[in-house]
C-alpha cells in the first residue's frame, strides 16, 4: 500500500480533537506556579538575557517609573504559572539513574492533551501575547483555561502530527487578568531528523 | 556607565522606518542551561544532546521562553523604564536556534500613533541565525510616555 493511502488513517486519529475545536479543556481553576514573583527569580531570569533595566531590580526605580515595586519581565509572567517539578509529600520524579532518563511528571508537557493519538514529540510553534499591565514582586500568577481554538493534522519533516492553537488567560492571586495568550504546539511522533522546524 | 536600558525614550524621539540597535546572543550549552535554570523550561530539548536528537532535531536549542526573553532584551533596550509592552504577536518559531549558533534580535518601528499622554509604537522583530529568519517576524507594541514624562 502506498503511503498516501496509510494518509487518512493516521489522520483520522486526530479527528475527534479537531471536532472539540472551540471547546475549554480546563475546568476554569486557576492552575497557580511553583514561585511567587521576587527579586531573586527576576534577576535570574534576565541573567541569560543581560537586561539591565532597573525597574527590574531596583524597587525605588520602578516607583519612579511608575510601578508599585520591583517589576517582572512580560515574558517572565507566563514563567510564573508554571507549576513546581514536585511538593513536599509526593513520590519522587527521579525514577532512574538513567543518563537521559526524565522526570516521572513535568509541568511542561502535553500530558494532559484529552483526546487524539498519543505523542511523544511536543513544542511550541508559536506564542502571541496581550499583556493588560506588567506583575510586580509579591504577587502570585497561575493559569486559566484551556480553549482549543484549531487542531489541522499534518506530516512535516519532525514526524506526523498535528498543529493545535490553545488559549488561556494569566491571572493573580487577587483574581486580575493581566495576559491573555494563544499558543501554537505541534504534537508529533518523530520520523527522521531534519534541521527544519515545522 | 548609563545601561542602554535604563535611558528612557519619549514618543517625540521615535522616527517610524528606524531600526532598532540589535542585539546578539551567542548560544552555548552554557547559557542554554543558564536560561532553563532562570525560566524553568528544563524540557531536554533545551540543554541534552541526545534527547533532542532523538526527538527529530539536530541538536539541542533554544526555548520559547528564552527566545521570547531575547525579543523583550531589544525591545527594553528601546522603550526604557517607563515604556510598558502591550502585546507581542506572531511570535512564530520557523527553525531551531541551535547550539552553537548566534541569534541577532533586529527591529524596526513600523508605526507610531498618540493616543493622549502616550504614544502607542508598533514594533516589527525578528530573530535571525546565519542570515535566515528563525522567530518571527512578529510585532510588539509597546507605549512610551509623550515627553519624557513617567507613565
Amino acid at each position: 500500500m502506498s503511503e498516501d493511502l496509510k494518509a487518512p488513517d493516521w489522520k483520522a486519529e486526530w479527528q475527534p480533537l479537531a471536532e472539540a475545536v472551540g471547546r475549554d479543556f480546563s475546568d476554569r481553576t486557576v492552575v497557580f506556579g511553583a514561585d511567587a514573583v521576587e527579586p531573586g527569580t527576576i534577576r535570574r531570569y534576565l541573567e541569560p538575557l543581560e537586561i539591565g533595566c532597573p525597574i527590574h531590580y531596583d524597587a525605588e526605580a520602578a516607583r519612579a517609573a511608575g510601578y508599585p515595586d520591583i517589576v517582572a519581565p512580560y515574558t517572565a509572567t507566563m514563567v510564573y504559572s508554571v507549576a513546581p517539578m514536585w511538593r513536599p509529600g509526593e513520590p519522587t520524579v527521579y525514577e532512574s539513574a538513567g543518563r537521559d532518563a526524565q522526570l516521572a511528571r513535568s509541568p511542561i508537557n502535553n500530558d494532559d492533551m484529552p483526546l487524539g493519538p498519543k505523542t511523544t514529540g511536543f513544542f511550541a510553534t508559536d506564542i502571541s501575547m496581550e499583556f493588560l499591565r506588567p506583575v510586580t514582586v509579591g504577587e502570585r500568577v497561575g493559569r486559566r483555561g484551556q480553549r482549543l481554538l484549531s487542531c489541522t493534522p499534518k506530516q512535516t519533516s519532525m514526524g506526523r502530527g498535528a498543529f493545535m492553537t490553545w488559549e488561556s488567560e494569566l491571572v493573580t492571586d487577587r483574581g486580575e487578568v493581566v495576559a491573555r495568550v494563544r499558543t501554537g504546539t505541534y504534537a508529533y511522533n518523530p520520523v527522521q531528523s531534519e534541521e527544519e522546524q515545522p | 556607565m548609563t545601561h542602554l536600558a535604563s535611558r528612557q525614550r519619549s514618543f517625540s524621539d521615535v522616527v517610524v522606518g528606524e531600526d532598532l540597535p540589535s542585539v546578539e546572543f551567542p548560544l552555548t550549552v552554557y547559557r542554554l542551561v543558564v536560561a532553563a535554570g532562570g525560566n524553568r523550561d528544563f524540557n531536554s530539548i533545551h540543554h541534552n544532546t541526545a534527547y533532542a536528537q532523538a526527538t527529530g532535531a539536530p541538536e539541542m536549542y533554544a526555548s520559547t521562553f528564552f527566545l521570547m526573553g531575547m525579543w523583550e532584551r531589544l525591545v527594553r533596550d528601546y522603550i526604557g523604564p517607563a515604556g510598558t509592552i502591550q502585546s507581542i504577536r506572531d511570535f512564530r518559531m520557523r527553525k531551531f536556534n541551535l547550539v552553537g549558533s548566534t541569534v541577532q534580535v533586529r527591529g524596526r518601528v513600523r508605526d507610531a500613533r498618540l493616543d493622549g499622554d502616550r504614544g502607542i509604537v508598533t514594533l516589527e522583530v525578528e530573530s535571525v541565525v546565519d542570515g535566515q529568519v528563525t522567530v518571527g517576524p512578529g510585532t510588539v507594541e509597546v507605549t512610551l510616555p509623550a515627553a519624557g514624562a513617567a507613565r
